[in-house]
C-alpha cells in the first residue's frame, strides 16, 4: 500500500494551474449566480384590494375557531360572528368576483399553461434555472475537456474502497490508492461543497448553490401557494367546520366567577 | 421592512434623533443603514414640526428610491403635516393604483378621522378590516372610533370582542372591553370580563397570591369588579327580580355581595402594601374612604 502511495508522484503544476483554478472558477461562478438571480427578480406582483380578501378570508373563520373550546369572547358574541362568517361563506361574499349567480356553471379550474399569471411564475423559475444550469454544464464540459483524466490531490486520510467511484471518476484504474481525487469528481466535491462558504460569503439567503436547485423543477411551483384553488369549495368546508367549532365553544369566564371567590377562600368547594 | 420601526415619541427623544440625524442632509455618500436613518430622520422632523427638512429627506429618497412603498407613505405623511387635502388625494391616487397597500389605506383612515370626516373613516375602517383582519391595531382603532365618536358602545364592543380573538392572552384588551361593556350598561358581561382579567394576569399560587398586593392591571380590574358588583348588588337588593337585563345574555352574578367584598379587600391590600407606600400615599385617603363607603 505504502510502495503505491510513493510510485505517484504529483506535479506542483497540476495544484497551480488545474486544482486552484477549478475551485476558483467554481466559486465565482456561485457568486456570479447569485448576483444574476437578484438581478433577474421580478418585484413581488401586486395585488388588488379582492384577491387579498378572498384569500385571507379563510383566518377569520380559523382564529375564531382556533380558540373556541376556550373562547375569549361571550357566547352572544360568538354567535353573532360565527352566523355571520358561515352566511358571508354560504353566498361567497368574499369571492373576488363578488357572489356567483344562479345560471352560472361552475367555473372550471384553468390550463396553468394557458393562464398568463401562473406562466409568470413559471418562466421566473425557470430563469433561475438557466442561470444554474448553463454555467455548470459549461464548467463541466471545461474540465471533462481539458483535464479528462488528471489525478488532482492525495488526501490526506485513508478511506475505504468504496469511496473509489465517488472520489475516482474518470479513471478507471483498479488498484489505485482511493486517497487520490480525480478532476472530474473534485469538480462534483466542489459542487455540493461550496455551500458553506457562500454562506459565510453571501448570507444564509443565498442562491449561489446550485446543488439544491437540481432537485426542484420549474413546474413544482404549480403545486405550491400559486396553484389555482377553488375558493368557493373551500368556503363551503369551512361551514361544517364552523359549525363543528360551535359545538366545542366554551366562554372562558364562564365559570370565573366561582374561580375567583374559590380561591380567595370566599366560598369552599 | 413595513415602516420605521415605533419609538416613544417624547419630546426630548426625537429631538435627539433629530440632531444626531440632521449631518445625515450634507452626506454626499450614503451608506446601506443611512437610508432608514433618512428615514428616521424625516418622521422625527416631521415630528418637531421641521417641514423643511423632512422635505429634504424625501427628496433624496425619492432619488433613491422612486416606486417605493414606504417612500410614499412618507410623503403621504409630509403632505399631511403641509397640505391635508392634498394628502388624501394623494392617498386615493396611490390607492387606485394598488388597491392592497396597506400602509397607505391605514394613514389614509387615520388621516379621514383627523379631518373630522368620521362616518367616511368607519367605513373605510370596517372595509379594510374585513380585507386585513388579523389587525388588532386597528380593531383597537375602530374600537375607539366607535366609543369616542357616537357613542356607539355595544359596537365598539363587537370590535373590541375581534381584538380579544386575535389576542386572546393580552389583558388589557380585555380590560378595555370590561370598561366598555361597564359604559354600555351591561354590568353582568362588565363584571365577567373584570373577573377574567384578574384572573389572567393573577398567578396561580392561590397562597401566595393572597398575601401579595395586586399590582397594575389588576388593580385597575379590581376597581371594576367593584363598581359592577356594588351596582348589581344595590340592584337585586330594590327587588329587580334577578337583577339587571343583560344586552348579551349574560347571567348575573349570584355572589354579588361577596365578590364586593373581596374586591374592597384587595384594593385595601393593594394601597396598605408598605414597599410602595411613598407613591401611593397620596391617594390612599380616598381609596379606603370609597371602599369603605359601600361596605
Amino acid at each position: 500500500m505504502s510502495s503505491s502511495a510513493v510510485s505517484l508522484y504529483l506535479d506542483p503544476q497540476i495544484r497551480d494551474w488545474v486544482l486552484f483554478p477549478i475551485t476558483l472558477v467554481m466559486i465565482l461562478v456561485g457568486i456570479l449566480r447569485h448576483y444574476v438571480v437578484i438581478l433577474l427578480q421580478s418585484p413581488p406582483k401586486k395585488q388588488p384590494r379582492e384577491v387579498i380578501r378572498e384569500q385571507r378570508a379563510l383566518t377569520q373563520s380559523g382564529v375564531l375557531r382556533a380558540t373556541a373550546a376556550n373562547s375569549p369572547i361571550p357566547p352572544a358574541f360568538y354567535k353573532s360572528i360565527s352566523r355571520q362568517l358561515s352566511g358571508a361563506y354560504e353566498a361567497g361574499t368574499y369571492l373576488k368576483d363578488g357572489p356567483p349567480k344562479k345560471g352560472d356553471t361552475p367555473p372550471t379550474a384553468p390550463n396553468p399553461l394557458s393562464d398568463p399569471a401562473a406562466m409568470d411564475g413559471m418562466m421566473a423559475g425557470m430563469k433561475t434555472q438557466m442561470v444554474m444550469m448553463v454555467p455548470q454544464m459549461v464548467i463541466m464540459g471545461w474540465i471533462n475537456f481539458f483535464f479528462q483524466g488528471f489525478v488532482l490531490i492525495k488526501l490526506p486520510f485513508p478511506l475505504t474502497l468504496g469511496f473509489k467511484s465517488m472520489l475516482q471518476r474518470g479513471i478507471e484504474t483498479p488498484d489505485m490508492d482511493v486517497r487520490w481525487v480525480s478532476s472530474l469528481s473534485w469538480y462534483f466535491l466542489n459542487f455540493f461543497g461550496l455551500n458553506g462558504l457562500y454562506r459565510l460569503v453571501l448570507g444564509d439567503a443565498n442562491s449561489a448553490d446550485s446543488s439544491r436547485d437540481m432537485t426542484t423543477t420549474p413546474f413544482s411551483a404549480l403545486a405550491g401557494p400559486t396553484a389555482p384553488q377553488d375558493f368557493n369549495k373551500l368556503f363551503k368546508a369551512e361551514i361544517s367546520n364552523l359549525e363543528f367549532a360551535e359545538g366545542m365553544y366554551k366562554w372562558s369566564a364562564e365559570g370565573v366567577e366561582d374561580r375567583i371567590l374559590r380561591k380567595y377562600g370566599k366560598i369552599t368547594a | 421592512m413595513t415602516g420605521p420601526t415605533y419609538t416613544a415619541r417624547t419630546r426630548p427623544q426625537t429631538q435627539q434623533t433629530l440632531t444626531t440625524l440632521l449631518p445625515l442632509l450634507d452626506a454626499h455618500k450614503l451608506g446601506s443603514d443611512d437610508w432608514t436613518n433618512l428615514e428616521r430622520l424625516a418622521y422625527a422632523a416631521l415630528d418637531m414640526g421641521r417641514v423643511d427638512v423632512a422635505d429634504k429627506c424625501l427628496t433624496r429618497l425619492l432619488a433613491g428610491f422612486p416606486s417605493s412603498p414606504r417612500v410614499a407613505a412618507l410623503r403621504g405623511a409630509i403632505l399631511e403635516a403641509s397640505a391635508p387635502d392634498a394628502a388624501l388625494k394623494f392617498y386615493a391616487d396611490v390607492l387606485e393604483l394598488d388597491s392592497g397597500d396597506a400602509t397607505i389605506w391605514k394613514r389614509q383612515i387615520g388621516l379621514l378621522r383627523r379631518l373630522g370626516r368620521v362616518e367616511r373613516a368607519v367605513t373605510e375602517l370596517c372595509t379594510y378590516l374585513d380585507t386585513f383582519y388579523s389587525d388588532a391595531e386597528a380593531w383597537l382603532e375602530l374600537a375607539d372610533l366607535y366609543a369616542s365618536c357616537g357613542h356607539r358602545y355595544t359596537q365598539s364592543l363587537h370590535a373590541l370582542s375581534h381584538a380579544q380573538l386575535l389576542a386572546p392572552q393580552n389583558p388589557f384588551f380585555t380590560l378595555q372591553s370590561a370598561e366598555t361593556a361597564y359604559t354600555a350598561g351591561d354590568l353582568p358581561l362588565a363584571l365577567r370580563l373584570f373577573l377574567a382579567v384578574v384572573d389572567m394576569s393573577d398567578g396561580d399560587d392561590a397562597d401566595r397570591e393572597r398575601d401579595a398586593p395586586p399590582m397594575g392591571v389588576t388593580v385597575r380590574a379590581w376597581f371594576g369588579v367593584k363598581l359592577c358588583a356594588r351596582r348589581l348588588k344595590v340592584e337585586v337588593d330594590v327587588g329587580k327580580g334577578r337583577g339587571r337585563e343583560s344586552a348579551s345574555g349574560t347571567e348575573s352574578p349570584k355572589h354579588a355581595a361577596v365578590l364586593e367584598e373581596l374586591a374592597g379587600e384587595r384594593l385595601r391590600v393593594a394601597y396598605s402594601s408598605a414597599g410602595r407606600a411613598g407613591e401611593i400615599a397620596q391617594g390612599r385617603g380616598e381609596v379606603f374612604a370609597w371602599v369603605a363607603a359601600s361596605d
